[in-house]
């Protein structure tokens, strides 16, 4: 997978996640994996075509998922109902936008499906045909994983 | 010496939600997630305007547009939503009302439908992530060109 595809999602995690949670950031050591991998817990997706083709996954705990919406909503959250659900869904959609306007203006035409949320425990993801990227984003509220794995279409 | 009117009045501020004849705009809210729709009226309520109503597609926004007019002032309006887009439902709403003012509420890399909502006659626009600062500024400068 080219890195090129990567960057614009990195960078527009770092600035969206700063905007709206107002905290430090660092970044953890990438990795690529072709396995299944197992999931956080609390996992948007959302899905491109075009150009491009493929997934991104923002996967977090459940726990950084309620740090996150009490933080974003300015209210304390102690279940994960539909408002929580909302804001994690909305913070998948801020940060592929932003992505993908990155990308658009390299060049690549795509389109996005709107983000869909899975919550679970021992879930896994397997990409047949398709390695993922993982990019660890430490945050003081927990961490989250962009798991990209996209690749061009012939 | 320094006068009264050097120092800054917060206190006497007029909320930008109330207009010069004192009565609060009324403002629609038009957004699929409730995350937005509640983050726009947190900020609108705590400078005086009156939510009216949420609506959560273009389909609904139209016929609460209809039912509330006309007594509405402004009506917020995502792009992206179920059953009827952001863009359609404000086409149907300047058809019903020309003089209707409406905002976009956008997420970047929506340029082009940006761009043709404020061709078909959207007033403005703002481009999530959303902050109270940006929101207020465009939503009062719509408010104050017909006034």
């Amino acid at each position: 997978m080219r890195v090129e595809y990567i960057n614009p999602f990195v960078e527009a995690a770092f600035s969206v996640l700063k905007e709206v949670l107002g905290t430090e950031i660092s970044r953890g050591e990438l990795y690529l994996k072709s396995s299944s991998q197992p999931m956080l817990g609390t996992t948007a997706i959302v899905g491109l075509t075009g150009d491009v083709e493929g997934r991104v996954l923002f996967d977090m705990s459940l726990q950084t998922a309620l740090a996150i919406a009490s933080t974003m909503n300015g209210e304390e959250f102690k279940s994960f109902d539909d408002l929580a659900k909302a804001t994690i869904s909305e913070l998948a959609n801020m940060i592929t936008a932003q992505a993908v306007t990155k990308l658009h203006d390299l060049g690549f035409k795509f389109d996005l499906t709107p983000p869909a949320l899975f919550t679970g425990e021992n879930m896994e993801v397997l990409d047949t045909d398709v390695e993922a990227l993982i990019v660890p984003i430490d945050m003081p509220l927990g961490k989250i994983e962009i798991n990209v794995a996209v690749r061009e279409r012939n | 010496m320094k006068a009264k009117s050097d120092f800054p009045s917060i206190n006497e501020r007029q909320p930008e939600g109330i207009s010069a004849e004192g009565k609060a705009y009324r403002v629609l809210i038009v957004d699929d997630s409730m995350f937005v729709a509640k983050q726009i009226s947190q900020i609108l309520t705590s400078e005086g305007f009156e939510i009216v109503d949420t609506a959560y597609d273009g389909e609904e926004a139209v016929e609460k547009y209809k039912e509330l007019y006309p007594r509405i002032d402004l009506v917020t309006m995502d792009i992206t939503m179920p059953k009827m887009d952001g863009v359609t439902s404000l086409e149907k709403i300047l058809e019903f009302d020309n003089e209707a003012r409406v905002i976009m509420i956008s997420a970047l890399g929506k340029q082009d439908l940006v761009k043709k909502s404020l061709m078909i006659g959207a007033k403005n626009y703002i481009v999530k992530p959303l902050d109270r600062k940006k929101v207020l500024e465009r939503i009062v400068m719509v408010l104050k060109q017909r006034s």
